[in-house]
């Protein structure tokens, strides 16, 4: 930087320390190297497509309707396996001959009880990281954050090294390196990660027992055993209510929550069958994310070097050319006045 | 000279001709351009006859299952066979595609394609096939199916095969779009009478992506071939 001094010659600053500036340049490129390192170019996007496929499920609306097709499906069941049963066989109390004569619908009743309890289970713990999904997807896209780390480190790094090479540069870069810094310290204040960014931990915690491929093959078959159950209700037990003399509006009376199942069960197919393909199909997006450091540490990536490239950018001072002694490193700051070396113009 | 020159020649030419035409009786692979008219499947006295489709659970082998069951089945004796109906054009066309209709689905999501089969309800839901130059599930392009003939074998690819169900596309293609045999895929192959012209094709391909992910659909298809004319 040049400046004039008292006597009117134009006066520049060099670094105080310029080792101080290579830690800072090694800050810089330790920043552009970590998406690098991390393998974030290629997790990162996946961790969008994640976000962005489960978008259109996460909403109350939407996850109250899994709940309340779970409950439709655990009222037709129960039904048909209480008031059915003794309306289909009477002698029997409603068991030994019924289950004999629709198998299909006794096999399913016996896996009911844990599929209820899985599935529900399942949609309890969806809907309790519905906060933590909204946070993490109020954050900018995951396929930026590479850029993120890439862009200001190469600022820092390109700053500092420039500082290096041409020190007379330094009373101007000093204060581009100061505002970087605070940037960077800044920015996930600015996004509120702190916030999100646990938020996005504990989402990710949630899912992790959730996004396994043995997960989701285990919901795959159970949707297999719904649907053969739900076919034994449809095709067999309710023709078989008609055959015994009762009509379509009377099976809907007396049986409402067997005619209820029946009636919503495409509608449940339409609801159930996409969530399952997009848990499937995101299992190894899931992963990807997953291996990235936890998302808590996220913003530290931001404030500690944010905070040390302001510190040292401060702390490496400015030094008058053939001076001796200690480098001036609080001058300016003090007195927002360089402190500067007369100098050749 | 010449003639001591042009022996040999001739000799060795008609030899090599020979040896490259294979023994006697064989014949060279040819498509077979026309329709692939389908017999309908039935199920009958524990067998199943005709065209049929299953789907085999993940970590299931195509000989043994663990095989889906259809509630719908018209195959009440093993509801896991889900039995074909020929469709408008009879059943599968090569060298040309039959493609998805617009819009290929009704409002419950049942599949409306009905040019190869008819639409066949699935655990509730009308499932239908069709062969798009551009998969609907992969978005790739695809060839139109082409099925090949040497003596009584048949090979070929049927990659552009996509099954409809539930507003959503399942590519179900021998290879797989781009060319490969994923999981339990298996090459289409079949055999063919040509006096009868009766032939039967089958193949394997697993589910990937979506729902079903990772379950492999296994295709038998048979009937009578009628070529373009």
């Amino acid at each position: 930087m040049r400046t004039t001094a008292d006597d009117g010659s134009v006066e520049q600053v060099t670094p105080g320390h310029p080792w101080l500036l290579a830690v800072v340049a090694m800050i810089g490129v330790g920043l552009m190297v970590a998406p690098l390192v991390f393998g974030m170019f290629s997790k990162a996007p996946e961790g969008a497509v994640m976000i962005s496929a489960f978008k259109p499920y996460m909403t109350v609306s939407r996850l109250d309707g899994y709940q309340d097709e779970l409950s439709v499906i655990d009222a037709g069941v129960h039904q048909t396996d209480t008031s059915v049963a003794r309306s289909l066989d009477p002698a029997s109390g409603g068991r030994q001959e019924f289950d004999a004569a629709y198998p299909d619908f006794a096999s399913f009743d016996r896996q009911w009880p844990a599929i209820d309890s899985k599935m529900t289970g399942l949609m309890d713990q969806v809907q309790a990281n519905l906060g933590n999904y909204l946070a993490v997807a109020a954050l900018p896209s995951f396929r930026l954050f590479p850029w993120f780390f890439v862009i200001p480190g190469a600022l820092v790094a390109a700053v500092a090294i420039a500082a290096l090479l041409r020190p007379s540069l330094w009373g101007a870069v000093r204060w581009v390196l100061v505002v970087l810094g605070i940037s960077l310290v800044a920015a996930p204040v600015a996004f509120q990660m702190f916030g999100r960014a646990p938020d996005g931990g504990r989402m990710m915690t949630a899912f992790k027992s959730i996004e396994t491929t043995g997960n989701v093959e285990q919901i795959q078959g159970y949707f297999g055993s719904m649907a053969v159950g739900q076919g034994a209700i449809r095709l067999d037990i309710v023709p078989a209510l008609e055959a015994e003399g009762l009509s379509q509006a009377q099976v809907a009376a007396q049986f409402p929550a067997v005619a209820r199942l029946d009636a919503d069960w495409v509608h449940i197919l339409n609801d159930m069958t996409p969530m399952i393909g997009t848990m499937s199909d995101n299992v190894v997006n899931y992963q990807a994310v997953a291996s990235l450091p936890p998302f808590p540490l996220f913003p530290w990536f931001f404030v500690i070097p944010g905070v040390l490239v302001t510190g040292l950018a401060l702390a490496a001072g400015v030094r008058r050319p053939g001076a001796e002694g200690e480098p001036d490193a609080d001058a300016e700051l003090s007195s927002n006045q360089p402190s500067v070396t007369k100098g050749a113009s | 000279m010449i003639r001591r020159t042009l022996v040999p020649l001739a000799l060795g030419a008609t030899l090599t001709t020979l040896l490259l035409a294979g023994p006697a009786g064989a014949t060279a692979p040819h498509a077979l351009r026309g329709t692939f008219k389908l017999s309908a499947g039935s199920c009958a006295d524990g067998g199943v006859t005709g065209s049929w489709f299953r789907m085999v659970y993940p970590g299931g082998t195509v000989a043994n299952g663990k095989f889906f069951a259809n509630p719908d089945s018209q195959c009440t004796a093993n509801t896991t066979y889900t039995l074909v109906v020929p469709g408008t054009q009879g059943g599968l066309v090569t060298g040309s595609y039959q493609s998805d209709p617009s819009p290929a689905f009704n409002s419950q999501g049942g599949a409306l394609a009905d040019n190869i089969i008819e639409p066949q309800s699935f655990t509730g839901i009308d499932f239908s096939v069709a062969t798009d130059k551009v998969d609907p599930q992969t978005n790739e392009q695809v060839p139109a199916p082409s099925i090949k003939q040497s003596g009584a074998n048949l090979t070929g690819q049927v990659t552009a095969w996509s099954a409809a169900w539930n507003k959503l596309y399942f590519n179900q293609g021998s290879p797989k779009p781009g060319g490969s045999y994923p999981g339990l895929t298996q090459k289409v192959s079949g055999t063919y009478n040509s006096k009868t012209h009766a032939f039967v094709l089958t193949w394997a391909s697993a589910v990937v992506g979506g729902p079903f992910n990772g379950f492999t659909g296994v295709w038998h298809l048979a009937g009578t071939f009628v070529a373009k004319r």
